[in-house]
């Protein structure tokens, strides 16, 4: 167990460098921070200032240069590192990052740690809301498929879930937006946060969005685990314990049973994290993915940088927290 | 047949059918069998896999899948259990008729405390607390012979040896003092070298407890020395019935016969040719109307394959279902005829092979 | 079989018979081997869908641009099957052109993850070792990016055309495809007509892509018609973040209509396309389905 550890954690360290690196190298290799900071001026070729600098050229008119421009230039890149190479950079970042400099937006100057500290939490709640909602579904859903499975309610809920499985988030999001805000007015239609009831009511319709695709995916795997078990002697020796069918189904079989469903658990929370990015557009929730597409559309690196790295490394640790509850799960897993 | 001592019945099952409808055709699986069980007695039901024990014993613990279609009587203790089932009646499989299963490995929950286990089923029934329910738990497994019962009671169901699972199964069996006890091939998933234990243990409960049972086996041997009464089953139907002595020095059903011939004992001269059964066990499918052992006996004459023989003999004593008996002079009759012939009505070849028959 | 064992000391007679009672009632429910009606209602509605695509220039349908083909904001009618928005174009016309960026978008996505997945995945299977390592450490990365988030930094720090686009949700198609292609690959590698080819001294490669290939390729046809599914759905994703093509599709229609005053007044506008939308992707999840249970792949190698 303790070489497993070991293990993932190298093996999560190694992943959250690459995922920092990548998302640091393209923005900085394709992209250009310095327009951001200096607008046109970025413009000027290297050489010119080089030019000034050597004293061959003077900074007047006559160069298309205005006075001081290749100063500005200077101190610009210097103070965002922009005159050291990527990896260079890359290592000032991380370790600022480490550090808890997350840095400031190119565009508005804001910090990003506030900006992490104000939105995160949104989704955050956002995010957990659509788990409960789709475990809270899910298991009494598949309990009651796999009790009596191929008859009636089974089949009836198969094709259910087949059709949840096949609505866009999007498109569920729209359609939840129009009946249940628009129509019949039952919850807001924009995010508003005057104190947790307003809040909860507010993130209902987002949360049942990306949480009912989800419910029917653990539905489906929760039932076919769920059929697997109830097919084990230990489940008869419960029937012949002469326990209840509800009591064999929650305190025996579900426990066992859970496999799948936490294993998709953690992948499909990077799912909830892609969908919470559509889904604060269509409700208009301040969280992080609506700020990481703002400053997508205002160019503005270092947020874009800073946020999709927070958003991976959260994703990574849950990851392996999911695989920790295998122990949990499984006591077998804990001794080998 | 049972008039005699119903006084003193517990269970009696009267005429129990059991079918599996499938797409293939309806599984005839347990076909009008019939016994009692005295308070306190111990019944040996013998017979290979697909003989129908197994069912037997699920109908009895009301653990049949929906689709089975189950008919005539079992009356436990004056109740009839098939009506309790349909009535969905609680606290009484788990309380008064309990039943351990074949392989320990895979019948304790691998997630669950082997205490919080047997506890269950005294919190569930008893409505124990947890603290008292835990402390009983260990109580029981100091009693199935469990060393240390204090650690084990926090320990999970793999951490333990096959023999001792046996026991935890045995002891939250025996949780709420039950007065049957159905043991379905109890040692047969264990190491040879503590079956014997085990069956002494459940020998020593049993008469502690003054708890009937009933041990299910496909071993004449292990039924021998622990049960007042064999029943051997084929095909679905209960083909012989007598206390061990008469079913071991005096069987009639050829296939008593041949199962005893089957294997070593200790009486015949050493290097005695065991004698495999031949043929294979019949489909249970649509199986025609005849003696279902018929195809693979060295008995059968014509009469064999024309109808079913029903159960004769004397009625609680030692009943069998057999036209040509072994050990008898219809049955040597006929073995001899189909000797002559070099082989028997259902085109069997059979030679001699010595011994009594 | 009729086995007998007997053992010295205690008498055992073992009769083993390999038909057991049916323990439940699903015994009999074995997969008939058969698509099934479903499957070509599925393919058919998929393959009208491709017709009107590749018809559309000829059909009467109104430019998908065209202001004014008929009064903003109307409801299906039998000039505009599915109305007009708010700029009086035509829904429909719009619907069927989104089609065409919407189906070139899934399938250019899945084929490049099935080759570059597959290939990748094909070597890490077969060379298995350091390969495999590197292989599946990349793939194991890639997945740590939650999908959109990477499709979004892709498409902006690129640019938004339709091969980006596409290209990209390649990108996100890879992993999926190429753990599929590494499981399929390590079970069929050990089976025997692969060690035969071994034995008898073919090349790497030609045992890889006559071999291996056609076999694999099995699961990942399912995997495919799936995952074509997700690709339509994610680049609908990306144009609710103004962040996919700059042109008509699916996803682009349904975010212009789902303002809350369109949704209010005109909701058919983001509704229609939604609708279409659904039914072809039921239809991809569908086949992809059957032919899953047609091939008897397991489920689970479609999960992580």
């Amino acid at each position: 167990m303790k070489q497993f550890i070991l293990r993932r954690v190298a093996q999560l360290v190694l992943v959250v460098f690459a995922v920092t690196f990548l998302t640091f190298a393209s923005l900085n290799l394709v992209g250009d921070p310095l327009f951001n900071i200096v607008g046109v001026l970025s413009g000027i070729p290297d050489e010119q200032c080089e030019a000034v600098e050597r004293g061959e050229i003077s900074d007047t008119q006559s160069s298309g240069l205005n006075m001081g421009d290749c100063a500005l230039i200077a101190q610009a890149k210097e103070q965002n590192n922009l005159d050291k190479n990527v990896v260079e950079r890359y290592g000032i970042w991380l370790s600022d990052m480490v550090s808890g400099d997350f840095g400031t937006s190119f565009v508005n100057g804001d910090e990003i740690s506030d900006i992490v500290r104000e939105r995160l939490p949104v989704t955050i709640r956002l995010i957990v809301l659509a788990q409960i909602v789709a475990l809270g579904i899910a298991i009494p859903w598949g309990v009651a498929s796999a009790y009596r499975a191929n008859r009636g309610f089974d089949k009836v809920s198969t094709v259910g879930s087949f059709g949840l499985l096949s609505i866009p988030n999007f498109a569920l999001g729209v359609i939840l937006l129009y009946f249940f805000a628009l129509r019949w007015q039952i919850f807001p239609s924009r995010y508003e946060n005057a104190g947790w009831w307003s809040e909860l009511k507010a993130l209902t319709l987002p949360a049942l969005t990306l949480g009912l695709g989800l419910a029917a995916t653990y539905q489906r795997l929760l039932r076919t685990d769920l059929i697997t078990t109830l097919q084990e002697d230990f489940v008869h020796m419960a029937r012949a314990k002469g326990m209840s069918d509800r009591h064999i189904m929650y305190r025996h079989a579900l426990r066992p049973s859970m496999f799948s469903v936490i294993t998709v658990f953690g992948v499909n929370t990077g799912a909830l994290i892609g969908g919470a990015l559509v889904v604060e557009q269509i409700f208009s929730i301040p969280g992080i993915g609506t700020e990481l597409v703002e400053a997508v559309l205002r160019n503005d690196p270092p947020v874009v940088i800073s946020l999709i790295s927070v958003v991976a490394i959260g994703f990574v640790l849950i990851n392996f927290f999911v695989d920790l509850m295998y122990g949990y799960l499984d006591p077998r897993v804990r001794t080998s | 047949m049972a008039e005699t001592h119903v006084a003193n019945t517990q269970l009696s099952v009267r005429d129990l059918t059991v079918r599996f409808p499938t797409t293939r055709g309806t599984v005839q699986a347990v076909n009008g069998v019939t016994f009692d069980l005295a308070k306190g007695a111990s019944l040996g039901i013998v017979g290979e896999s697909g003989s129908g024990k197994s069912v037997t014993a699920k109908t009895l613990m009301n653990l049949l899948p929906r689709t089975a279609e189950v008919s005539g009587d079992v009356i436990f203790e004056g109740e009839d259990v098939r009506q309790l089932a349909e009535q969905g009646r609680e606290h009484f499989w788990g309380v008064k008729m309990t039943m351990v299963f074949q392989d320990p490995m895979t019948s304790l929950n691998p997630v669950k405390k082997c205490g919080e286990q047997i506890a269950e089923t005294l919190r569930y029934h008893l409505k124990r607390d947890k603290k008292s329910a835990l402390a009983e738990a260990e109580d029981l497994l100091e009693q199935v012979g469990i060393p240390e019962p204090g650690k084990r009671v926090d320990q999970y169901p793999h951490e333990l040896s096959g023999g001792l699972r046996q026991r935890v199964v045995i002891a939250m069996a025996l949780a709420c003092e039950p007065s049957l006890l159905i043991a379905d091939e109890p040692t047969t998933a264990v190491d040879v070298t503590v079956q014997k234990h085990l069956l002494d243990l459940l020998d020593t409960l049993r008469r502690d407890r003054g708890m009937s049972m009933i041990l299910i086996t496909h071993d004449l041997g292990v039924a021998r020395g622990r049960c007042d009464e064999i029943a051997v089953m084929y095909a679905g139907r209960l083909v012989e019935r007598a206390a061990p002595d008469t079913l071991f020095g005096d069987s009639r059903h050829p296939y008593t016969d041949a199962l005893l011939r089957s294997i070593p004992r200790i009486d015949q001269p050493s290097h005695t040719r065991l004698e495999p059964i031949p043929g294979r066990p019949p489909e249970l499918i649509n199986p025609p109307e005849q003696c279902a052992y018929a195809p693979r006996c060295r008995f059968a004459r014509p009469d064999c394959l024309e109808s079913i023989p029903q159960i004769s003999g004397v009625a609680g004593m030692h009943e069998f279902a057999c036209f040509h008996p072994a050990n008898t002079d219809r049955g040597r009759e006929a073995l001899a005829d189909n000797l002559a012939q070099g082989r028997t009505a259902a085109g069997l070849d059979v030679t001699d092979l010595g011994g009594p028959s | 079989m009729t086995e007998i064992q007997s053992t010295g000391d205690d008498s055992r007679v073992e009769v083993m018979v390999p038909d057991k009672v049916p323990d439940d009632g699903m015994v009999d429910d074995a997969v008939r081997k058969k698509l099934g009606v479903g499957f070509w209602i599925a393919v058919g509605w998929l393959g009208l869908l491709v017709a009107t695509v590749l018809l559309a220039p000829f059909l009467p349908l109104d430019e998908p641009n065209k202001l004014g083909a008929g009064p903003a904001r109307t409801g299906p009618s039998l000039d505009n099957w599915f109305g007009t928005d708010a700029l009086g174009r035509d829904v429909f016309a719009r619907t069927v052109y989104g089609a065409r960026v919407s189906l070139v978008v899934g399938f250019i996505a899945i084929a490049f993850g099935m080759v570059v997945g597959g290939s990748l995945g094909l070597v890490a299977g077969y060379f298995r070792g350091r390969v495999d390592q590197v292989i599946s450490f990349l793939f194991f990365t890639l997945l740590s990016f939650p999908g959109l988030i990477l499709a979004l930094l892709i498409t902006s720090t690129f640019d938004r055309t339709l091969r980006t686009v596409s290209l990209t949700l390649g990108v996100l198609a890879v992993a999926p495809v190429g753990r599929l292609a590494r499981a399929a690959t390590l079970v069929f590698a050990e089976r025997e007509f692969v060690q035969a080819a071994r034995v008898i001294g073919a090349k790497h490669f030609r045992i890889m892509t006559r071999e291996l290939l056609p076999v694999v390729l099995i699961p990942m046809a399912a995997l495919a018609l799936l995952g074509m599914g997700v690709a339509i759905v994610a680049e609908g994703g990306l144009a609710f973040l103004q962040l996919s093509v700059e042109d008509i599709s699916w996803g682009v229609i349904i975010n212009d209509g789902r303002g809350i005053r369109d949704l209010q007044e005109n909701p058919h506008v983001a509704l229609m396309p939604i609708g279409v939308m659904f039914l072809t992707i039921l239809a991809l999840n569908f086949a992809g389905d059957r032919v899953r249970e047609f091939f008897d792949v397991r489920e689970t190698a479609f999960q992580k």
